[in-house]
């Protein structure tokens, strides 16, 4: 038998061994037969000295492949063994491997979910500049010019006669100017208020607008298409409370109102004991505004709805401080990752 | 506005709770929005007598009372000025809670004992007055509890209105709601005017300069009042609305207002100046003081009440100091006009001040409502001041406002509402409403002047179902509209952004796009601004022209409060002004920013992040959207540190910018530490991605890969040597990635190793070894003869 040959039998029998041992103690017995001092494995790297040149080479290559494998091996099996007394192989209370992903900041999420629902009715989404004109802002949603309707939203005003957006529902008269009825349209995006910066308010805040036009479209639609938006975002089984409201851009026009969903309407913290949350305002499109945008309000009728996303939210998850959505702390934003 | 329950019961007859009327208003469009027992902080509050009053020695301001309650006599001290001995009084026992939630306990006052408390009317929650404590009658029974006593049971509802009802600023507009819903009659209050034979005429004349601006000016003359405190039910009513008790002239026409919702001024006649009103525009830079003690400088914007020569009033704001009822008025001018709503909306800017009378003609009083506010306030006068009114109105009323002629179209109604109402039934809210109705199809309606509002036929359609309630539409099931919605590019290519930079580990920021224009001006001296000229702060005073300053904001946000692994990204708009209409951009942008370390974990090992974090990621966003690749040349960008400053190309064109932000540009913001950021203008990127995927199909060929760790020049950049392997091996090389990189010890000073991995493979047939070691040569050839390259290990 060549060393080479020798050496490959002896791994042969060595691993055999292993595999079928039945204690610590007779494969601690085995090993000290081929890797002890004296054991056949050693013997046969001893005696490479004695083997001519090139066979040297290739045998100690071999040999030394073999002790390295048996070694492993050895280790392995007695672990097998010595489980109970030793640490296991794997402590699966560490946390496994990092693997982190940044999170979607909170607003991104609502407005991705409202308008995902709303998607699913077949609105399509259109966007419109944050700085405007008096015109798209105001003038078009028939506020009339220097009317006490204009104080219930504080504007910015930019130079070169701009302004910056107090509602997103410009972007509904860029589309009608835009496109013919069927429009079916949500709108959201950031708005302005001239605000001094506190828990409650900001200078910013986003808003999804939402309005329909086609023929024969009436209130009951409205209520229908709000009635499952807030059972899609909300929850199911909570009532809605519509009460007429103003707006200068519909009539009738109405807020509404939703059973506290903290509380089921009991009366909380939260819903100031009332048992009712605003969440939104809506209407029917004026027949002005629609002239306004040549379209024949005889011929067509809309309804329009304007929904904030910060307080659904802060409602939602409970938060104190509107705040938050703008210092990009990230103990907050990573909460909703 | 606040209104007395009491009073609005008395309108209509109605004996619903103070809860149901609000209830009902607020589903009517009137939002109540508090409801408030006038007398909650009159529990354990009696009618008390002082029987003795002591002097407290070394106390000057308070005394010792010895007070009666009915059931015993307590002491109590107290510091009112109009404290008096055998005084009727309300009287607080302990155990009381009174205003602010504060209860009355035993307490020890200068080694007093007191058990009690003597009120005023602010301690009791009936108005702002603490000048001293209430006395009550001498006839007021002892022990009686005050509420009682003072028939005091009401209480206050808190409305929150619109802008377009003014007709509800009053009782009877509201009250004429709640009888729309109860579908009864509104109870006017009734009453007969005696008035004296001299004429009115004979004391005053009225005449208007500018009637587009005042449409109608009247005036009644009530002489030989006597001015004195109103009698008790109507200074509880006045108490009952929020509204603090004057005098009786003034309680008068603050009640009148209250009830019928025309503002009233009383001039005191002698005070006035002359036997002329004149109305006209002020003159520039006039002055006037108005009765708040106040002195303006007028201009044209504000309407002026005249004797012809100077000012009596700013017309519908508010009345002159010169000619104010005093206590020793007697005869009295009392004014009722009608003002243009945006006249008196310019003027209240002009003289800074908003009033109880410009709010109600800024959103619209009744011309025609004048008659009805003078002759009841000038019979109370009679009635309650023992004033003579003068016979007739004197009334300047050149074009009289007619009432308005609106048709509605029974069936349009339910067209736009969605609802089966009955003719008849909108008819009679209508009626209900005070509208007078005729016809049937179209019904007629004629608007009295009180209701300015209602315009147009959508108008009445939406008092319809105002009152008949959101509650009767049935709410649609089906889904109307278009029946696909497509979905906008850069909508699709946000949503996919955020996935890709999450996925990437970075988290999301949102700015609110307002900026500092100290803070712009240092990072981008040279990018124009867009400026609020309303700012709520300096450091909120321009639309933002990069996304940087708020990304470096958030940093130092982060690094205070101990969170130190930064990886953050906006996508976000800047803002650019045109020229007049034109050129106002919004282009969006996205910034990524990078500072501090990776989060140590028990087999990760933290490492700053640095410009690679930035590169990594921008190279996920190019092989996602499919873009060219970007090329970063090296370029001075005006916040960004000298050495770490690049310039963002894709194919030449410029897209944006990353690097280094300057330390001394990031201490502005607080940050010492570095911040790596890159910002990339959108416009264009959204629109140059390849959506298309096009299948390659598998290869069939074994691949051969090899290293390559060669010696180079530190300042070669790995790209160039990766083009150079690619040019010399051709398109068998598929694939060739850094794998290591090294400078240190081991090798020369200026040098480099960069190993490489090539992964050769042909798509026609199996490479053998020999042809891959050719080419393995050429490569090895061209990277020596171009870098001068030296081969560590094949």
């Amino acid at each position: 038998m060549s060393p080479l040959e020798e050496v490959a039998r002896l791994r042969q029998e060595a691993l055999e061994r292993i595999s079928t041992a039945d204690s610590l103690a007779s494969l601690k017995e085995f090993r000290v037969q081929y890797l002890g001092r004296k054991g056949r494995l050693t013997a046969i790297l001893k005696g490479l000295k004695d083997l001519p040149v090139e066979q040297r080479k290739q045998v100690g290559a071999e040999a030394n492949k073999c002790r390295v494998q048996l070694e492993q091996d050895f280790d392995v099996a007695e672990r097998r063994f010595s489980e109970k007394s030793e640490a296991p192989l794997i402590d699966p209370t560490l946390p496994g491997t990092a693997q982190r992903v940044g999170a979607m900041h909170l607003t991104t999420q609502v407005i991705e979910e409202m308008c995902g629902i709303f998607y699913g009715m077949g609105f399509e989404i259109a966007r419109g500049p944050d700085i405007e004109t008096d015109y798209y802002n105001f003038s078009a949603l028939n506020f009339p010019p220097d009317h006490p309707a204009r104080d219930m939203q504080d504007t910015f005003f930019v130079e070169g006669d701009r302004l910056l957006r107090t509602h997103t529902t410009p972007v509904q008269i860029r589309e009608l100017e835009k496109q013919k009825p069927p429009i079916k349209i949500i709108t959201p995006g950031k708005c302005f208020r001239n605000e001094a910066i506190c828990s409650r308010a900001h200078v910013a805040f986003h808003q999804v607008d939402g309005f329909l036009i086609d023929k024969g479209v009436t209130m009951a639609d409205l209520k229908g298409c709000l009635v499952a938006f807030c059972k899609a975002f909300f929850g199911e089984g909570l009532k809605l409370k519509f009460r007429p409201s103003y707006f200068p851009f519909t009539e009738p026009s109405a807020e509404v109102d939703i059973q506290c969903f903290l509380c089921g309407g009991d009366g909380c913290a939260v819903c100031k004991r009332t048992g009712w949350l605003e969440i939104l305002g809506c209407g029917m499109i004026d027949p002005a505004v629609l002239e306004m945008t040549g379209h024949d309000p005889e011929k067509y009728t809309g309804y329009a709805f304007g929904i904030g996303v910060e307080r659904p939210a802060m409602l939602k998850y409970r938060i104190d401080d509107i705040r938050l959505f703008y210092n990009n702390d990230l103990r907050f934003l990573r909460q909703f990752v | 506005m606040r209104v007395s329950y009491k009073w609005l019961k008395e309108l209509t007859g109605l004996d619903w709770s103070p809860d149901e009327m609000g209830e009902r208003l607020t589903l009517s469009g009137t939002s109540c929005e508090y409801i408030e027992s006038t007398a909650r902080y009159m529990d354990n509050v009696v009618v008390g007598q002082v029987i003795e009053l002591s002097a407290i020695e070394g106390a000057d301001k308070i005394k010792k009372a010895v007070v009666d309650d009915g059931t015993e006599r307590v002491d109590v001290v107290c510091g009112a000025p109009n404290v008096a001995a055998q005084q009727k009084i309300a009287f607080a026992r302990v155990g009381a809670r009174l205003v602010g939630d504060f209860v009355i306990k035993k307490a020890k006052i200068r080694g007093i004992e007191s058990f009690g408390m003597i009120c005023s009317e602010r301690e009791l929650g009936m108005s702002d007055d603490h000048s001293g404590i209430i006395v009550l009658d001498d006839d007021a029974p002892v022990g009686t509890p005050l509420v009682e006593h003072l028939d005091y049971d009401d209480f206050m509802l808190t409305f929150e209105l619109t802008p377009n009802r003014p007709d509800s600023m009053s009782a009877i507009g509201i009250a004429r709601d709640l009888a729309a819903l109860a579908s009864i009659k509104l109870r006017r209050p009734k009453f007969d005017l005696t008035e004296v034979a001299t004429p009115a005429s004979d004391s005053i004349k009225v005449s208007i300069d500018d009637p587009e601006a005042c449409p109608r000016y009247a005036a009644r003359i009530i002489k030989n009042v006597k001015i004195a405190p109103s009698p008790w039910w109507v200074r509880k009513r006045l108490l009952a609305c929020g509204v603090r008790p004057v005098s009786n002239v003034v309680d008068i026409t603050n009640l009148v207002m209250l009830e019928c919702g025309h503002p009233l001024h009383a001039f005191d006649l002698d005070r006035f100046g002359s036997d002329e009103v004149v109305v006209r525009r002020a003159h520039d830079r006039e002055k006037f003081s108005t009765l708040d003690g106040r002195e303006h400088i007028l201009d044209e914007q504000v309407l002026l009440i005249t004797n012809g020569k100077s000012g009596v009033a700013a017309g519908g704001v508010m009345g002159g100091l010169n000619s104010e009822v005093e206590d020793d008025t007697t005869d009295i001018l009392l004014e009722a006009a009608y003002f243009n709503p945006s006249v008196i909306r310019k003027s209240r800017r002009k003289l800074e001040t908003v009033t109880e009378s410009s709010s109600r003609f800024e959103k619209g009083a009744d011309p025609n409502g004048i008659e009805y506010a003078l002759n009841r306030a000038a019979q109370l006068m009679h009635e309650l001041c023992g004033g003579k009114v003068h016979a007739g109105i004197v009334d300047c009323y050149p074009k009289r406002i007619e009432p308005r002629t609106i048709e509605l179209r029974p069936a349009r109604c339910n067209a736009v509402l969605g609802t089966n109402y009955l003719t008849e039934r909108m008819k009679q809210i209508l009626t209900d409403l005070e509208l007078e109705v005729s016809c049937d199809d179209p019904l007629v309606v004629t608007v009295p002047t009180f209701r300015p509002d209602l315009e147009r036929e959508i108008d009445l359609i939406e008092e319809v179902v105002r009152i008949e309630g959101f509650d009767s539409i049935e709410d649609s099931v089906t889904n109307i509209g278009p029946l696909f919605s497509r979905t906008l590019p850069e909508d699709q290519f946000a949503r996919e952004a955020r996935w890709v930079l999450t996925a990437c580990g970075f988290d999301e920021m949102l700015d609110h796009g307002l900026g500092s224009s100290r803070v712009a001006k240092l990072f981008n001296p040279d990018l124009p601004q867009v400026r609020i000229l309303n700012p709520v702060s300096e450091e909120l005073d321009i639309m933002r022209n990069s996304l940087v300053p708020s990304a470096l904001a958030a940093v130092s946000h982060n690094l205070a409060h101990r969170v130190l692994d930064l990886r953050l990204f906006e996508l976000g708009k800047v803002y650019f002004a045109g020229s007049g209409d034109t050129d106002w951009r919004e282009p969006d942008r996205l910034a990524l920013t990078v500072s501090g370390n990776t989060p140590q974990g028990w087999r990760e090992t933290a490492r700053p992040f640095d410009f690679y974090d930035l590169t990594g990621a921008l190279r996920r966003l190019v092989e996602h959207f499919r873009w060219p690749d970007f090329d970063f040349v090296p370029d001075k960008v005006s916040f960004l540190d000298d050495e770490i400053s690049f310039r963002i190309k894709s194919e030449g064109r410029a897209v944006g910018w990353a690097g280094l932000i300057a330390p001394d540009q990031a201490r502005t913001l607080g940050v010492k530490q570095p911040v790596l950021v890159a910002e990339i203008d959108l416009e264009g990127l959204i629109d140059t991605r390849k959506d298309r995927i096009k299948f390659e199909p598998l290869a069939v060929y074994p691949a051969a890969p090899r290293d390559l760790a060669i010696l180079v020049d530190a300042a070669i950049p790995a790209g160039e040597i990766i083009e150079c392997v690619r040019s010399a091996a051709g398109e068998l090389a598929e694939s060739v990635e850094v794998f290591d990189l090294y400078t240190g010890k081991q090798i020369e000073r200026g040098k480099k190793s960069i190993a490489l991995s090539i992964n050769y493979r042909s798509r026609s047939g199996s490479l053998s070894t020999e042809q891959v070691e050719e080419i393995q040569r050429g490569v090895v050839a061209k990277l020596e003869q171009e870098f001068n390259a030296e081969i560590r290990d094949k």
